[in-house]
């Protein structure tokens, strides 16, 4: 069964935060989106809540006291903190996305993999996580590929089809190393999708195997790629 | 000597958070200092025993957080408790990243913030009340085996997997341990 929503025990890790940086950027992506996993991470938060209001540790008073007045100290000079603001051009880029798309999709640096498939690296993480954007053109096929490690895939815009079905705005997709397939963008509209990859896609196409050195070059894990 | 007993959120503490957004109130936010910041000492000594200096430098953060974002507390969204367990964690995490546990050009503080809902309503605020009490006469009658499982989960800050590594159980196991506590806690919504 595939399920477009993170599975209750990647909501639960990311409720407590234990999920790793790049997922459980993946899931704030979807939860802006879904309303009904944003009420269940609710609930989750309620349980670290009382956990939390349970436990106290005790320390010295004295100790207790200097901490406090070091707070009632770094307060005089804070500022409270101002609202974001939502700018021009950034309608389909999610807010937890802005730091790494500040200008909007366009200003990024894409690589045209094919004619009609372009990747933006957005960031690569200690321990081998690649995030990046995939754009698609309407109605195009994507290269035949496996994935070699898991890999989480959100739509951010437009939609895409596979063998399992059809892929909308918001929608979560987790894939693990077993997986290949061929995914098409519908035709109405280009799709863009944020892509958490453990480990590069490999394509398995006799032509676009060609491409694996590239997809190999700009992911994290690669020794190419460290210097 | 100082002893915090009540466990919940109430309505003193509530309205010290009103004073330090409305009024700037510096004894307001001592008075939540004085709840929270030993709450929150515990919470970082869970994830890193010893790790006093962290702990300390954590609860500070957090006070601090509190002071400049409490005009964005909006108590129909969430309790209290869960507003600054928000903030906690994050300052936690956050804590880490720059000293090197999760090296990344994340910020948490881009996502894993208060979220906003815009489906307050003034009735969720009693409703939320309901559930938490729900939640915390619920905890303390668990199992221990999943009290445990909850306690590395969400005070130690473990994954599913590091907490199956420690405690020596398979990872489906410590899965259905956590689930099944979520269940008793009345806490998964139906889909």
């Amino acid at each position: 069964m595939l399920s477009c929503h993170p599975t209750l025990d990647i909501l639960t890790e990311y409720s407590a935060a234990s999920l790793p940086l790049a997922h459980a950027l993946a899931v704030s992506v979807h939860l802006d989106q879904c309303s009904q996993c944003r009420e269940q991470v609710r609930r989750l938060n309620m349980v670290g809540a009382e956990m939390l209001a349970s436990h106290t540790e005790t320390a010295s008073q004295a100790h207790m006291a200097k901490l406090k007045s070091n707070v009632l100290a770094a307060i005089t000079q804070a500022q409270p903190d101002a609202e974001t603001e939502v700018r021009e051009g950034m309608r389909y880029v999610p807010e937890s996305l802005r730091r790494f798309i500040p200008k909007g999709f366009n200003a990024l640096n894409w690589i045209h993999l094919t004619p009609s498939f372009k990747l933006a690296t957005l960031s690569n993480e200690m321990g081998g996580v690649q995030i990046a954007l995939s754009r698609v053109k309407p109605g195009a096929r994507l290269p035949s590929h496996r994935h070699t490690g898991n890999e989480i895939t959100v739509v951010l815009k437009g939609a895409f089809s596979d063998e399992d079905g059809l892929y909308r705005e918001g929608d979560f997709i987790c894939r693990d190393q077993s997986h290949k397939h061929q995914p098409r963008v519908t035709k109405d509209a280009e799709c863009i999708c944020l892509i958490v990859l453990d480990s590069p896609i490999e394509f398995t196409g006799w032509m676009t195997r060609l491409l694996n050195p590239i997809m190999r070059y700009f992911h994290p894990s690669s020794a190419l790629n460290s210097g | 000597m100082n002893t915090v007993s009540e466990t919940s959120a109430d309505t003193s503490l509530v309205d010290a958070i009103t004073q330090v957004a409305t009024a700037r109130d510096t004894r307001a936010l001592e008075r939540l200092f004085d709840h929270y910041a030993p709450r929150i000492r515990a919470f970082c000594l869970a994830a890193q025993p010893g790790a006093n200096l962290m702990a300390d430098d954590i609860a500070q953060e957090v006070m601090i957080r509190i002071w400049n974002k409490a005009h964005l507390y909006n108590p129909a969204t969430a309790s209290l408790n869960t507003w600054i367990f928000t903030i906690a964690r994050n300052a936690r995490i956050d804590y880490m990243r720059k000293n090197g546990r999760y090296q990344s050009d994340i910020d948490p503080e881009d996502f894993w913030s208060e979220m906003a809902d815009e489906n307050a309503d003034p009735f969720r605020e009693a409703q939320q009340q309901r559930d938490e009490e729900r939640i915390r006469d619920g905890l303390s009658q668990l199992p221990n085996e999943q009290q445990q499982v909850l306690s590395k989960v969400y005070l130690e800050g473990k994954s599913h997997s590091e907490a199956s590594q420690e405690l020596g159980l398979p990872l489906g196991t410590v899965k259905s341990r956590v689930r099944l506590a979520l269940h008793k806690l009345s806490v998964i919504i139906k889909r």
